[in-house]
């Protein structure tokens, strides 16, 4: 017989503790145990069965691995929670005694363990051994990013110190400095939450999300202990993060910090980066500044420029983009080196294609110089035109410190910022009129020739896009195309509004439109040929034609005989309404390119039946269980590829009718 | 007026009735007779007011030898008048000076000019800080680690050092680091309904976007108000069955208290009955049944009764077993309809997205508290501007930050107490008057 095991000595009872027993077992506080648990990573469990673990457990009871609280015991930051708790004890029996100086006394020492001779508590080695690899860590820096430049961003209360405040912005503009000299700034989206940023470091996409300026409203149901513990553990871990990327470029961490500078709303601008060889330092911080340290590639600085050059010569308005695009297709093909994965059958998966494309981002915006008027979002515009590539960039002095020029009239500006609305009424009056006295400033609608104006969101569909788009559509005033998302990825055969016609739509779909097309030419010939013809002849085969069309995009399973016999009941129909009317029949009114084209579609759907016929016969092998799974990812597929049909078909009309407009 | 009286009793300290020996256990420490003592201290007291203390004076100060009589001693001390004792206490002068009511003292008017330095009250502490140290006492304190900047690389190859030990303690076992339990890598338990891990920030879709695409936005509101439809019917449906409810209250309130007000009325009826006034109607004929022997034939009746019914009995039970077989033939059936329904649900759900859906979340959650509803991040329609300065954020990223943390799993939500629960406090009276006594 087996030996009698004891209840509560093995299994789930052994392997889960509860919330309070653990916090008894470390002999700390609850809100330390929070804390402890939030740096070292321990997140509260679910037992398969409450009951099994303990009896007198409920609803709202908290469990935990034992394991976990049983490692926890080693960690060396409990000393550090005991000690406070020590302290707290003393502080309150001094004031209990009246000895208010005592206690002062107590606490001050304790704050400078320095000179106490007592050890620094730091989370140094909690990041090691969180993130065990540095990809582990940028893999987690989501949270982390966010939750920092949402500190940054906040005002400072009781709960959120000041301190807390400024070091995490100095953390958030250390990081925006490396991703502006490593280029690594991918993608940003103008969202109605905040800006969210990719970029991509060491393979990694990191994703985060910066909130607009001036917005934070500190609401009272969320408790900043825990979110400060979190910032915490945060600041050391982005700390670290930045120092080894700071290293992998060769660079010196922490960057030299003005703190004048800062005050006075440099940002960006009050860290100056320094190489790692002090003897070699002034070369290098040269390099950076000048973005000639990475060696730019000849070939794709040449392109930019061509392409810059363009783009200037459009700003006087007789340029159309037609021109912009053929460059780029030269350019396309002067480069186009890259082998391009296609999927080996046609309903494969898409593979991800490399990204490199004619422009190089990094070169984005090199050759531009910037001008931000101060209705414009200064940080975000300075972050992304300095990641990709742009050198100067001034603003609006009220913007803060730190610009390329603050002089709106200057001459090297190439393109402005603007965001304000044109205004309607009296402007020329008015700009006449007081000269005299604002012969510096511009009137209010008035411009500086030779620059680009464009609204901001020009500046995120260009990054986006990886291309500077035609700046006509952004112009003031004007209205802005839809911002999109591009994190958005196009599933295979979704209609995506940004890509043409030709390249998303399926074969079939193709062929049907040609089709149509030919008939309609046809008709319209015929029309030319024979004027008193009647009508109905043409509109009903129309119909008809239209009628089968539906039913063979309901039911796949007409059978090809079928398809024939009703050409043949066409043609006999034909016939005899021909006879009615009393003309001839023109049985070969078909055209050989007509027919060509119907047979083709013939054989497209034969394939398609052969296709489905051979994922029937594989579908009785499943089993059934799996059968139904598929039928339903058949059926939602289905109802996802009607629709995208149909906007397709929506826009082929409208593009249709706007070739017609134009001829 | 009452006189007022000194408290009754002893006023010594306290202490042990009596010990003869200080050696038995009883006798330890506790309550030691002292008055011995304070009565020699007393004493000591007395003498020194008096004079000085005796023991302590020369004999020739304490005592003359008179070796010749003096005829004048008798005017010199005349016969003691015995006076009031009130008196003799007043004339009573001790030997020892007063204590100067003085601040300063007398001597001290003159200086050498040199001003005394102010002493700097070092040890001041300002309301402020004061406030400060009472709530670190109670345990909220800022922060207490160091974040300092990052001045070594925490992922580098470092070296390992070489364990140095002395030869003699090599038999000492190893001290070896406490390994990482398996359990400490597993994720956190992800609180949507589908299970899958949510991720810290959802990738934007572009309904989201500040100038979005027109059918992307009127997906993303026609979905987010049949949302807010839902949840008005749902509150309205709450209200109703509230309503209901009360009413349904009030009803059976309103009845009860008619039939009480019905009962009252009828009272003296009743009473009637109950004090023995009946009419002469109302009496009761009652046949009293003979007791008797059963025949052969009514015993046979009964029997043949028994069994019909026990047999009806029985064919009903089989009929109902019968019934439910067919039963659960159909139901069996019915399940594995469903089973396979609720299947391709989740195949469908699985299948559309990878990640956990943060808004569905499951209905087990950690700690005591509900999650917070996600807040309804959408601009309408009127309110759509393609301007990004006239963008009006919506959202609260803060709130959203504190919530994925929860929806995620890493903590079990809280919620904000603004107030401390107070100890309980019971006023009651001082027994103090019992210390006095009014005089009879």
């Amino acid at each position: 017989m087996a030996k009698i095991k004891k209840k509560g000595q093995s299994g789930q009872a052994k392997n889960y503790i509860t919330r309070t027993q653990a916090v008894k077992k470390l002999q700390i506080s609850l809100p330390d145990f929070r804390k402890l648990c939030i740096w070292k990573g321990i997140y509260p469990r679910e037992p398969r069965s409450r009951k099994k673990v303990s009896k007198s457990a409920t609803a709202s009871t908290t469990f935990y691995y034992t394991k976990d609280i049983q490692y926890l015991q080693h960690e060396p930051l409990l000393q550090k929670f005991r000690e406070q708790k020590v302290l707290e004890k003393k502080i309150s029996r001094a004031l209990g005694r009246g000895d208010v100086s005592d206690a002062a006394r107590l606490e001050r020492n304790a704050g400078r363990p320095d000179q106490t001779g007592k050890p620094r508590y730091t989370l140094h080695h909690v990041i090691r051994e969180r993130y065990p690899t540095f990809i582990d860590a940028i893999r987690d820096l989501d949270d982390c990013l966010s939750m920092l430049f949402l500190f940054a961003n906040l005002p400072s209360t009781t709960s959120v110190p000041a301190k807390m405040i400024a070091r995490c912005e100095r953390l958030c503009h250390e990081f925006q400095h490396y991703l502006i000299t490593s280029h690594s700034l991918r993608k940003s989206f103008l969202s109605i939450k905040g800006i969210y940023y990719q970029a991509n470091i060491q393979g990694e996409d990191v994703l985060w999300l910066v909130p607009y300026k001036f917005n934070q409203r500190v609401v009272g149901d969320i408790d900043f202990r825990i979110m400060g513990t979190f910032v915490e553990f945060y600041m050391t871990l982005l700390g670290f993060v930045n120092y080894r990327l700071y290293s992998s470029i060769g660079l010196k961490y922490p960057p030299k910090f003005d703190q004048t500078k800062d005050d006075k709303g440099a940002e960006l601008a009050a860290l100056t980066l320094e190489g790692v060889n002090l003897a070699t330092n002034d070369e290098t911080t040269k390099a950076i500044a000048s973005g000639e340290g990475h060696g730019p590639d000849p070939k794709v600085q040449a392109g930019v420029d061509k392409l810059v050059k363009k783009l200037r010569t459009e700003s006087d308005g007789d340029k159309a983009d037609e021109e912009m695009a053929e460059g780029e297709d030269e350019e396309e093909k002067a480069t186009d080196a890259i082998d391009k994965f296609e999927p080996a059958a046609p309903g494969g998966d898409v593979l991800p294609q490399p990204t490199y494309t004619g422009n190089d981002p990094s070169k984005l915006f090199a050759n531009c110089t910037f001008f931000l008027s101060r209705e414009t979002p200064r940080q975000s515009l300075e972050f992304i035109l300095r990641a990709f590539g742009c050198k100067r960039i001034g603003w609006d002095p009220i913007l803060g410190e730190g610009s390329f020029t603050t002089d709106e009239s200057d001459p090297s500006i190439t393109h402005q910022i603007v965001d304000r609305p044109i205004i309607q009424a009296a402007t020329t009056e008015q700009g006449d009129g007081e000269d005299n006295q604002t012969a510096q400033k511009l009137g209010p609608n008035q411009r500086y020739p030779g620059r680009i104006y464009v609204q901001p969101q020009w500046v995120w569909d260009c990054v986006n896009d990886e291309e500077l788009k035609g700046p006509e559509l952004y112009a003031p005033g004007a209205a802005l195309p839809p911002h999109l998302s591009p994190f958005v990825k196009p599933t295979q055969g979704q209609y995506d509004p940004t890509v043409p016609l030709e390249e998303q739509e399926t074969e079939g779909e193709a062929l049907d439109a040609e089709i149509e097309d030919a008939k309609d030419e046809a008709e319209s010939e015929e029309e030319d040929s024979e004027v008193d013809n009647d009508m109905d002849v043409a509109d009903d085969n129309d119909d008809d034609e239209e009628d089968s069309d539906a039913e063979e995009d309901e039911e796949e399973e007409d059978d090809e005989e079928e398809d024939e016999d009703e050409e043949e009941v066409l043609l006999r129909q034909r016939e005899l309404e021909a006879e009615i009317s009393g003309k001839t029949v023109k049985s070969k009114q078909v055209d050989p390119k007509l027919k060509a084209k119907l047979d083709k579609k013939k054989a497209l759907e034969r394939k398609k039946k052969e296709e489905a016929e051979d994922l029937e016969r594989a579908k009785g092998m499943l089993s059934k269980k799996k059968r139904k799974l598929f039928e339903q990812m058949q059926y939602t597929n289905k109802k996802k590829s009607t629709e995208d049909m149909k906007l397709r078909s929506k826009r082929r009309k409208l593009e249709k009718e706007k070739a017609a407009g134009k001829a | 007026m009452p006189v007022l009286k000194a408290p009754a009793g002893n006023t010594d300290a306290p202490s042990q009735y009596k010990q003869p020996s200080r050696k038995g256990k009883k006798a330890w420490r506790k309550n030691v007779d002292v008055t011995d003592v304070t009565k020699g201290l007393d004493e000591l007291n007395t003498q020194i007011i008096q004079g000085g203390v005796i023991a302590d004076k020369d004999s020739a100060d304490l005592f003359v030898l008179d070796v010749e009589g003096d005829a004048s001693i008798t005017k010199k001390f005349p016969k003691i008048k015995k006076g009031l004792k009130s008196d003799e206490i007043l004339a009573a002068r001790s030997a020892v000076p007063a204590v100067s009511m003085r601040k300063r003292p007398a001597h001290d008017k003159t200086t050498d000019g040199v001003l005394p330095v102010k002493r700097q009250r070092k040890e001041y502490v300002s309301g402020k800080e004061l406030s400060r140290l009472k709530k670190v006492a109670d345990g909220q304190h800022n922060s207490m680690i160091d974040i300092v900047d990052a001045a070594f690389d925490p992922w580098a190859e470092e070296p390992q050092p070489e364990p140095e030990k002395a030869v003699e303690l090599a038999f000492l076992p190893q001290k070896g680091k406490p390994k990482k339990p398996k359990t400490l890598e597993q994720l956190s338990i992800s609180l949507s309904a589908n299970g899958k891990p949510i991720p810290a920030i959802y990738v934007p879709k572009g309904g989201a976007s500040y100038n979005p695409d027109f059918t992307e936005y009127r997906e993303r509101l026609i979905e987010e108000s049949e949302k807010a439809v839902e949840a008005e019917k749902k509150r309205l449906a709450e209200l109703e069955a509230e309503r209901i409810k009360l009413e349904a209250a009030a009803r059976s309130a309103a009845e009860a208290e008619a039939a009480e007000a019905r009962a009252d009325l009828s009272e003296w009826e009743d009473d009637s009955a109950w004090e023995g006034f009946e009419s002469a109607g109302e009496e009761l004929s009652i046949k009293a049944k003979r007791p008797r022997r059963k025949t052969q034939a009514e015993r046979n009746r009964i029997k043949r009764r028994k069994e019909e019914e026990r047999r009806l009995k029985h064919e009903a039970a089989m009929k109902a077993k019968n019934a439910q077989a067919e039963r659960i033939k159909q139901i069996t059936l019915e399940v594995a309809e469903k089973e396979r329904q609720l299947a391709l649900e989740k195949a469908e759900f699985s299948d559309a997205d990878e990640v956990g859906d943060d808004e569905k979340l499951r209905r087990k959650q950690f700690g005591r508290y509900r999650l917070p509803e996600k807040d309804l991040e959408l601009v309408l329609p009127d309110e759509l501007q393609d301007s990004l300065r006239l963008l009006k954020p919506e959202g609260n990223l803060l709130k959203d930050r504190y919530r994925s943390m929860l929806v995620r799993g890493k903590m079990e939500a809280r919620r904000k107490i603004p107030f401390k629960r107070l100890a309980k406090t019971k006023i009651t009276e001082k027994w103090t008057y019992k210390d006095f006594q009014l005089p009879a």
